[in-house]
């Protein structure tokens, strides 16, 4: 796939975006800002995983942080929706920066025992306490502010104004991730993923970049908290819990793990089935853990890697 | 003041030795089959859950009850081995990882759905109720038991690993499978040996648990895996002196924090695993290399 | 620079009864070719992974340029111009060749903590990975993944990520393993003119004698962990230790 094609599929898209945000009802719109959050979510931790090879268990505890540290901020600081995501993401890359410190100097095994680990110290850490995050209560009625940029006063009170923002938000993760992928610092990631050792005799110190790596995943794991804050309007400590975690890693491997659009792909189909399956049953969690396990034993390479495969078989 | 320092220790021992339980197995079956077996809680758990059935509706009494409850397991231990795990044993690590992650999951949910998502309250064991008088207050009766259970698994772990010809085998395959099928040790079956074992380590200690926590609960599979993997990281994983002394360790740990820091309750544990992480990163009895 | 290029001294690394460095005294000059050969055991894979890095030293002090590199990680040790190839080809397997070379010298170009700039746009790096691709003479398969490259070819490519670190100390270990004689050539031919340069000083782990001594300036032969001659080819083709110990052996 050329590059010229690229940017149509990625104009065809933001268009198709912008018309759902136009003409959508509530449910369409919220879905789709389900969808997109998660794809935050997701391309940020497959930067992790996907690129550097890391597979931690605990990346929802970011995705916690950045959901309180908005609703902190709106509660006690100003309801300026910026300012709070702005908050959130800090927070959660600042959590990151503590945690993965701990965590990128083991590999493999240690380092899921201790993503996970942290993970729910994280998560009992948000249920304790209490007086300030409210407990297994959570926080809950967080209002959406408006945005001034001067005399005009955007409001987000409404999803189809949110809905915008959160657009905004998937775009620019899209580019940054995208510019990431192609960039040096992307291709030494992918070079640890490959081979560490060999990175290590580049001259490179490959903690240093697998901390980067770690840190980056939990802020955008921290600004897709964020959002799905202002969404939802409370936030609870199960955001973090692991088997939170486990929503980016299933969506990542549904998408396509070495893959740019798996994530988004995998995200779609995510929300979609999630959706749909909730309406039968309350057990959402045994079929993912199903579906996960279908995935690890016969589909490892995702719908994007699948399908890509197929068309290379077809244009031989 | 004294009597209630006796007691926290009481209480942290015995609570040290289900945690040990569990660790025992995650390192057995870590050390010959290098998969770090996230679904170990789940065994706890169905260990219980299995054990409290069979009191509760098959009328068995308690002590076959450990019995048939653990045997249970296994025999869910080794569908998930022989039909499951096996498949991804050539796979990278994370696919293993995920897989034993998915098993918690699938399970869980399971749990939730046969017995119900709210907690169950158990029976007492007849013979081993009521309490015995320690440093002037009451202490169960039970959970003396339970701290001489502990050893004795230890015990009889030790003696199995270094003095049977089974143990010698197993060593042999954890320190070098590749000799080990040279020397004619079926490798495949002796993995599945080692993990419905293992299954049946963590089980048992499910199913010690069902009169000691008074309550069943859904989450009791993801609290003691925790607790595992903080005494894996602080004992060394693949190290079975390691995770001894490392659940005795935040057995206590966590009755010290639950009695005189309440609102930070886990919080200890971890500062604790993190400490270790920064002094000795392998842990202090890192066995079979990670 | 008065200091010499790299010094050892009191080298000393054991696994259990394995002795593979014992009191290992030695300086390396700049621009000598240097060849360290010895029977298999004798630790001369040891000795590269321990000045390297790789693994840690008993006792003992390692100064590169005059300066103490003995705790200072692999990464660091590189960007100071310390670097090696591996005996078994240990590239970046699934990524290009382009991309192969292109790590190493965004290191050496300190671009490699770049987030936001395209690494096929540069062109200052794409130039220098093309110029080490034709050296090794694999620039007309800079798009093949590395992975799919003949067993001849990735050992080249081992020897150009190595080189492209911009090494002064460039430790080879077994360059021409499994190479047909063709790719041999060409091999030593790179190392020949790339010394005869001036910018990088070899040192080559070989079991090839051919290899050895039709190439090297220097040659030091290492037995279990002690040095038991170090010369000129013909210095050491003579020396009776080492006839007895190494060259006796293959006769025999």
């Amino acid at each position: 796939m050329n590059r010229h094609w690229k940017y149509l599929i990625a104009a065809l898209v933001l268009a198709v975006l912008i018309a759902i945000g136009y003409f959508s009802g509530r449910f369409v719109l919220y879905i789709t800002m389900k969808i997109m959050i998660l794809s935050i979510f997701a391309m940020g931790y497959n930067i992790l995983f996907g690129r550097t090879g890391l597979l931690s268990f605990g990346h929802a505890a970011f995705y916690g942080t950045g959901a309180y540290g908005v609703a902190l901020c709106s509660l006690h600081v100003h309801t300026h929706p910026i300012l709070g995501i702005l908050a959130g993401i800090v927070a959660a890359a600042l959590l990151a920066l503590i945690i993965g410190f701990f965590c990128v100097r083991h590999t493999e095994i240690y380092f899921a025992m201790l993503t996970l680990a942290f993970g729910m110290m994280v998560f009992s850490l948000m249920w304790n306490l209490r007086d300030i995050t409210g407990g297994d209560d959570g926080l809950s009625g967080i209002v959406r502010g408006s945005i001034s940029l001067g005399f005009w006063k955007i409001s987000l009170m409404k999803d189809s104004q949110f809905y915008y923002l959160v657009l905004f938000f998937f775009a620019l993760t899209v580019f940054l991730v995208d510019r990431m992928y192609r960039s040096p610092f992307g291709l030494v990631l992918a070079g640890i993923r490959e081979n560490h050792v060999r990175t290590e005799f580049s001259g490179l110190g490959v903690k240093r970049y697998r901390l980067a790596a770690f840190v980056v995943s939990g802020a955008f794991a921290g600004l897709a908290g964020a959002l799905g804050l202002l969404l939802e309007s409370n936030v609870t400590p199960f955001s973090a819990h692991w088997s939170h975690s486990a929503n980016p890693v299933l969506v990542s491997l549904m998408g396509g793990l070495q893959t740019f659009t798996g994530p988004i792909v995998g995200s779609v189909v995510f929300v979609l089935l999630r959706e749909f399956i909730q309406r039968f049953t309350q057990n959402w969690m045994l079929w993912f853990g199903l579906i996960l396990l279908a995935i690890i034993l016969g589909f490892r390479g995702g719908i994007v890697g699948s399908t890509s495969q197929l068309l290379k078989k077809f244009a031989k | 003041m004294l009597e209630s320092l006796v007691h926290v220790c009481l209480a942290g021992i015995s609570a040290g030795m289900f945690i040990w339980l569990v660790a025992s197995g995650l390192t057995l079956i870590f050390g010959v089959l290098r998969v770090l077996n996230f679904a170990h809680g789940s065994f706890y758990m169905l260990g219980a859950y299995f054990c409290y059935t069979c009191l509760k509706f098959l009328g068995i009494d308690f002590w076959l009850g450990i019995i048939v409850g653990p045997l249970a397991v296994c025999a869910v231990g080794y569908v998930i081995e022989r039909w499951l795990l096996r498949q991804v044993y050539d796979l990278e690590l994370s696919y293993q990882l995920l897989l034993t992650f998915a098993l918690v999951l699938i399970c869980d949910e399971l749990v939730k759905i046969i017995w119900g998502a709210g907690s169950i309250g158990s029976p007492t064991v007849p013979g081993l109720s009521g309490s015995v008088r320690i440093a002037g207050r009451n202490f169960p009766v039970y959970n003396l038991f339970i701290m001489a259970v502990g050893p004795l698994v230890a015990l009889g772990l030790w003696a199995f690993l270094e003095k049977s010809w089974w143990g010698r085998i197993i060593r042999a395959a954890a320190s070098d499978r590749e000799m080990a099928a040279a020397i004619g040790v079926r490798v495949p079956t002796l993995y599945t040996a080692v993990f419905v074992f293992g299954a049946w380590l963590s089980a048992v200690g499910g199913a010690l648990a069902v009169p000691y926590v008074g309550l069943l609960t859904t989450g009791m599979g993801e609290g003691i895996i925790i607790n595992a993997f903080v005494v894996v990281v602080i004992g060394g994983l693949g190290s079975l002196k390691g995770a001894f002394l490392g659940a005795l360790f935040i057995g206590l740990l966590n009755s010290f924090g639950t009695r005189y820091i309440p609102a930070l309750d886990m919080f200890l544990t971890f500062i604790l695993m993190g400490v270790v992480l920064l002094w000795r990163p392998q842990g202090f009895f890192a066995g079979v290399d990670r | 620079m008065n200091a010499p290029l790299l010094e050892v001294r009191d080298l000393n690394k054991a696994f259990g009864n394995v002795v593979t460095a014992k009191n290992l005294n030695f300086i390396l000059a700049r621009g000598v070719l240097t060849s360290v050969i010895g029977p298999n055991g004798a630790g001369k894979s040891t000795l590269i992974n321990i000045l390297t890095g790789f693994i840690p030293p008993d006792s003992g002090e390692i100064l590169f340029q005059g300066r103490s590199i003995t705790d200072e990680p692999i990464a660091r040790r590189v960007r100071q111009g310390l670097c090696r190839s591996f005996q078994v080809a240990n590239v970046f397997g699934h990524l290009s060749l382009f991309e192969n070379i292109a790590i190493p010298v965004l290191a050496v170009y300190r671009k490699a903590a770049n987030f936001l700039r395209s690494v096929a746009r540069d062109d200052e790096v794409r130039r220098e990975v093309d110029k080490i691709l034709e050296r090794i003479g694999l620039l007309s398969q800079s798009h093949v993944p590395a992975s799919a490259l003949s067993h001849g070819d990735r050992r080249l490519l081992e020897v150009g990520i190595a080189l492209a670190a911009k090494p002064k100390l460039l430790f080879l270990d077994e360059p021409t393993a499994g190479m047909n004689p063709v790719e041999r050539t060409r091999i030593l031919q790179n190392i020949r003119d790339l010394s005869a340069e001036g910018e990088v000083t070899f040192v080559i782990v070989e079991h090839d004698m051919d290899v050895v001594f039709s190439l090297s300036e220097r040659v030091i032969v290492l037995y279990r962990g002690h040095i038991i001659g170090d010369g000129t080819p013909e210095q050491v083709k003579t020396n009776p230790q080492v006839r007895e110990v190494y060259l006796g052996e293959e006769v025999a």
